[in-house]
C-alpha cells in the first residue's frame, strides 16, 4: 500500500509542475497586455511602462516563471494586477465559496442521482422509471445559465422564497448562508445528478444480472439487502469514477453558476482574471485547481482500493 | 421634482436648438419620447438602514491616484470627496474647495481656496498641505493614472492652511474639470504614509461614508463617517456595493428587493422595471460616446508618429465620408437599443455648456450619396472593410446591424469579434482597418477630444494628424472663456468631419433602476450614481 501511495504521490507532483509550466506559458501566449488592461481608458505610455516594471512583466519569461515558482512555494502568489489585493487573500475568500458550492452540489447530486438510479434500475417499466429517465434527460439537456435564470425568476422574484443572488459566509450566519447557497447548488448539481443517475442505473442493471446477486437471492436474503448491500456496493465503483471525472464539469459549471448567482467563488475569480489578464490571479487559480484535481484523483484511486481490494493488490504488484 | 422639470425643459430647449441647427446636414438629438430624470435630493426619509447597490463590474484600485475603471468612481463618490463636483446641470461647483478657482498670470497660476474645519475619516485635518500631498502623488507616482489629466503643472504651493496655488507651464483650462474627478480627491497624508501604494486596500479620504471592507469580486462596504463635515445630511448607516455583472440578474435582484439600486440597466429590462410598481428608473444623457475609428496613420503603434496607412479608405476621406452617409443612426439606436440611447455625431455632449450647432452638426443617412462618393473615389463597389468589435452580445448586435446597413451604401463590412483586452492590443498596435469602441466621457470636452484626435494623443488610435486641428485644440486648452472654447471645438468638429477619422454613432444613456423605498438617489450626466445622501422613505 505504501509503495502504491508513494508512486501515485510522485506522479501527482510531476503532473503539478508540468501543469504550472503549461499555464504559465499559455497565459503569456494569450493576446492582450495586462498592463494595458489595467491602465484603463487613459492609455498613458509612462503609466503602462511603470505597471510592467512593477509586476516584472518585462522580464524574460523564464525569469518570471522562476520568481513565480519560488514565491508560490512560499505561499506568496503576489498581488492582483487589477485591484492590488494580495492574491492569497482573494483565494482565501473565494475557495470556501466554491468548496461549499461544490460539496453541496455534489452531495445533492449524489443523493438524488443514486436514489433515482436505483429506482430506475429496480422498477423497470413503471412510471417511476419514466420519471427518473425524464429527469436525467432534462438534467443533461438544460444549460446551467438558463436553469439558473429560471430559478431566480421563479423562486426569488415571483415567489420570493429565496434570495436572488449574493453570498453570506457560513461563519457569519449559517441560516442565511444556506438560503443563498441552495439555489446555486441545485442548479450546479442538476447535471451531475443526471449523470450519476444514468450511471447508477446502468451499473445496477449489470450488477443485478450477476451470479452473486442470484446467489444472494437464492440464499433467501431480503430484496432490500440484495439491492442496497450487494448490488449498490458493486455498482458504486463506476459511480465514484464518474463523480471524480465530473469534477471538471463541476468546476466549469461553477464558473457559470457563480456568475449567475453573483457568488464570489473560484469560477468567477478565474473568468474575471482571464478577461483582465490578471496573470498572478490566473496562475494562482490554476495552481490551486490543478492541485485540487490531482488530490481528488488520488483520493478517488484510494477510494477504489478501499472499496475493491483487487485494485490495491494490482497496484502493489506493479 | 423641480430638477426633473428643469432637466426636461433643458432637454426640450436643446432639442429645439438642435433642430434649428439642421441645414443640409442633420443634427444629433435625443429622442423626444424619452424622459430625462436625474433624481432629486432625499425627501422625507428616516435615518438608518443599509442600501445595497448592484454594480455591473468590479471596481479596480480604490486608490484615486491609481484607479482606472469607471466603477471605482461610484464607490469614491460616497467616500472620497473632490475639490470640485458636478451639479445636476452638468456645471462644475465647489465641493472641498470653498469657491471656484481663480486664475492669474495669464492662466498660468491657479489659486484654490479650501473649506475649513474638514476632517478625514481617520480624524486628521484636511488642509492645503494634504491637497498638495495628494496632487503631488497624482503627478509623481510612476503608476499614476492622473498625470495626463492634470496637464502641465510645474509646482504646487500651500501658502496657508486653506489656500492651494497651482503653477502651470502653460494655461490649462481643463484643470478644474480634472479636479472635479479622481485627480481632485484628497487622500489622508497619514494613511498615505502608513500604506504607501497599498492605500487602495484601506483608503481614507473625506466623505459621507468611509471604507469598511472589501470582499474581492463580491462586495465593497462603506459605513457612515461621523467625522464628515455635513454628517447631518447623511441618513444611511451603510452602503454595500455588490458586483453583479449580468444585467438580467441585476434586474432580477432589483425586483426581488435584494438590491435597492442597480446601475446600467439593460435596454431590454427598461420596460419591465418601469412597469413594476415598486421600482422606478432614473434616466439621464451621458457625456460619453460610441463610435467607429478608421486606422489612417496608426502604422507603428499608438504613441508613435503617425505614418499614412497605404489603403484607399485611409488615403481618401471621401470613402470615410461615404461610410458615414451609409449609417442610419436613428435606425441603429431604435433597433439595437430599443430607442433608449441618443444618436451622436460628435464628441461634445449636448448636455454641456460647450455645445453649439457646429459641434452637433451631422451627416444624415443617404446611401445613394455614399455610393456616389465611392464612385468618385474610384474604388471597387462593394468596397471591403474589416471591422474589429468586442465579442459582447450587444456590441455584436450593433455591428451586425451596421454591417447590414452600410451594405446599401456600397460597403462590404467584415466583422472580427474579439475579446476586449485582445481588441485593445490590436488597436494600440495599429492592426486594424476599422474598429468600434467608445469612451465613457468627461465634462470638459478636451478630455473627450484631444487625446483621441490630437497628433500626440495617447488614445489617437486612428493615427490622425492635422496641424490645423492640433492648433485649434491647443488654443481651446489655453482659453478660459467657455463661449470661446465652444466656438473652437465647433471649428475642430467642422474640420474633423471633413477628414472623418472617427464616426460618432450614439451616446449611451445612464439607465439606473431604483426601489421606490429609497429616496435621494441621483445620476447626473457623468453617469456616477450618487447614493451617499439617500435614505429609506418613512
Amino acid at each position: 500500500m505504501r509503495r502504491y501511495l508513494l508512486r501515485r504521490a510522485g506522479q501527482s507532483v510531476v503532473t503539478l509542475v508540468l501543469s504550472t509550466m503549461v499555464v504559465f506559458a499559455g497565459v503569456r501566449a494569450l493576446p492582450g497586455d495586462p498592463a494595458r488592461a489595467l491602465a484603463g481608458e487613459q492609455n498613458d505610455p509612462a503609466q503602462i511602462a511603470a505597471i510592467r516594471a512593477k509586476y516584472g512583466l518585462d522580464d524574460p519569461i523564464w525569469v518570471q516563471y522562476w520568481h513565480y515558482l519560488q514565491n508560490s512555494l512560499h505561499g506568496d502568489f503576489g498581488t492582483s494586477v487589477r485591484t492590488g489585493i494580495p492574491v492569497s487573500d482573494m483565494l482565501k475568500s473565494a475557495l470556501p465559496v466554491t468548496a461549499e458550492l461544490s460539496v453541496l452540489a455534489m452531495g445533492l447530486a449524489a443523493v438524488v442521482g443514486i436514489l433515482a438510479g436505483i429506482v430506475a434500475a429496480t422498477r423497470r417499466g413503471t412510471v417511476a422509471e419514466w420519471l427518473a429517465n425524464g429527469f436525467a434527460l432534462l438534467g443533461l439537456s438544460v444549460p446551467n445559465f438558463w436553469l439558473g435564470l429560471m430559478a431566480i425568476l421563479w423562486l426569488a422574484v415571483s415567489l420570493e422564497l429565496l434570495p436572488a443572488s449574493g453570498y453570506v459566509p457560513f461563519r457569519e450566519d449559517p441560516g442565511q448562508n444556506l438560503q443563498h447557497m441552495i439555489l446555486p447548488a441545485v442548479v450546479l448539481g442538476t447535471q451531475l445528478a443526471a449523470v450519476i443517475m444514468r450511471q447508477t442505473r446502468s451499473s445496477m442493471l449489470d450488477a443485478l444480472e450477476t451470479d452473486y446477486i442470484r446467489t444472494a437471492r437464492a440464499k433467501g436474503l431480503q430484496e432490500r439487502t440484495v439491492i442496497w448491500v450487494h448490488g449498490l456496493r458493486n455498482s458504486l465503483i463506476v459511480v465514484i469514477t464518474i463523480v471524480g471525472l465530473q469534477l471538471g464539469a463541476l468546476i466549469s459549471g461553477a464558473v457559470v453558476t457563480e456568475r449567475i448567482f453573483a457568488l464570489p467563488g473560484f469560477g468567477k475569480l478565474t473568468v474575471d482574471a482571464v478577461f483582465q489578464r490578471d496573470y498572478p490571479v490566473i496562475q494562482a487559480v490554476v495552481l490551486v485547481t490543478a492541485t485540487a484535481y490531482i488530490v481528488i484523483n488520488l483520493l478517488v484511486d484510494l477510494l477504489y482500493s478501499l472499496i475493491d481490494p483487487r485494485i490495491r493488490v494490482a497496484g502493489e504488484a506493479a | 421634482m423641480s430638477n426633473t422639470r428643469a432637466a426636461l425643459s433643458a432637454a426640450s430647449l436643446l432639442l429645439v436648438t438642435a433642430l434649428a441647427a439642421c441645414s443640409s446636414v442633420g443634427s444629433s438629438s435625443p429622442s423626444a419620447d424619452r424622459s430625462e430624470d436625474v433624481g432629486s435630493a432625499a425627501g422625507d426619509v428616516k435615518d438608518g438602514g443599509t442600501l445595497t447597490m448592484a454594480l455591473s463590474a468590479e471596481p479596480d484600485f480604490l486608490d484615486p491616484t491609481l484607479a482606472g475603471s469607471f466603477y471605482s468612481r461610484y464607490v469614491f463618490n460616497a467616500m472620497c470627496e473632490k475639490l470640485y463636483d458636478l451639479n445636476s446641470d452638468v456645471r462644475i461647483v465647489p465641493q472641498l474647495a470653498a469657491s471656484m478657482p481663480t486664475a492669474s498670470d495669464q492662466g498660468k497660476t491657479v489659486t484654490i481656496k479650501l473649506r475649513t474645519g474638514v476632517k478625514f475619516a481617520d480624524g486628521t485635518t484636511m488642509d492645503a498641505s494634504a491637497v498638495k500631498t495628494s496632487l503631488e502623488r497624482d503627478l509623481n507616482d510612476p503608476q499614476s493614472a492622473r498625470v495626463t489629466e492634470l496637464g502641465p503643472i510645474t509646482s504646487i504651493d500651500a501658502p496657508d492652511a486653506s489656500t492651494v496655488v497651482i503653477h502651470l507651464k502653460t494655461p490649462f483650462a481643463p484643470l478644474t474639470a480634472a479636479l472635479a474627478d479622481r485627480a481632485g480627491m484628497v487622500m489622508s497624508p497619514t494613511q498615505l504614509k502608513k500604506l504607501g501604494n497599498k492605500f487602495g486596500n484601506d483608503p481614507v479620504c473625506v466623505g459621507p461614508f468611509k471604507f469598511s471592507d472589501r470582499v474581492p469580486q463580491n462586495s465593497i462596504t462603506l459605513v457612515k463617517d461621523p467625522n464628515y463635515y455635513d454628517a447631518d445630511k447623511v441618513h444611511l448607516d451603510k452602503i454595500v456595493y455588490r458586483i453583479i455583472t449580468d444585467s438580467a440578474i441585476r434586474a432580477a435582484n432589483l425586483k426581488s428587493g435584494d438590491v435597492q439600486v442597480a446601475d446600467t440597466v439593460g435596454t431590454d429590462d427598461v420596460s419591465s422595471i418601469k412597469s413594476d410598481s415598486n421600482l422606478s428608473m432614473l434616466e439621464s444623457s451621458s457625456l460619453g460616446y460610441q463610435g467607429i475609428t478608421f486606422n489612417i496613420g496608426n502604422t507603428n503603434g499608438v504613441g508613435k508618429p503617425p505614418v499614412q496607412v497605404d489603403a484607399p479608405y485611409a488615403k481618401d476621406p471621401r470613402i470615410r465620408q461615404a461610410f458615414e452617409y451609409a449609417v442610419d443612426r436613428e435606425a441603429l439606436v431604435k433597433t439595437v437599443f430599443d430607442g433608449q440611447f441618443d444618436t451622436a455625431c460628435g464628441p461634445v455632449s449636448p448636455e454641456t455648456e460647450y455645445t453649439s450647432p457646429a459641434v452637433q452638426k451631422c451627416r444624415s443617412y443617404d446611401p445613394d450619396k455614399s455610393k456616389q462618393l465611392l464612385q468618385q473615389a474610384g474604388v471597387p463597389v462593394p468596397y471591403k472593410l474589416n471591422m474589429l468589435v468586442t465579442n459582447t452580445p450587444q456590441t455584436l448586435q450593433l455591428a451586425q446591424a451596421l454591417q447590414a446597413m452600410v451594405k446599401d451604401g456600397g460597403f462590404e463590412l467584415k466583422l472580427q469579434p474579439l475579446e476586449f483586452t485582445t481588441l485593445l492590443e490590436q488597436q494600440d498596435e495599429g492592426k486594424f482597418q476599422v474598429l468600434q469602441l467608445g469612451w465613457s466621457g468627461r465634462v470638459d470636452p478636451d478630455a473627450n477630444i484631444t487625446n483621441f484626435i490630437g497628433t500626440q494623443g495617447s488614445l489617437n488610435v486612428a493615427g490622425y494628424s492635422n496641424p490645423k486641428v492640433d492648433n485649434l485644440l491647443a488654443q481651446a486648452r489655453e482659453t478660459q472663456d467657455v463661449a470661446a472654447r465652444a466656438k473652437l471645438y465647433g471649428e475642430v468638429q467642422t474640420q474633423t468631419q471633413k477628414d472623418n477619422p472617427l464616426i460618432y454613432l450614439y451616446r449611451q444613456r445612464n439607465l439606473t433602476g431604483i426601489s421606490k423605498d429609497v429616496s435621494g438617489v441621483q445620476v447626473y450626466a457623468d453617469g456616477i450614481i450618487r447614493v451617499a445622501f439617500a435614505g429609506y422613505t418613512k
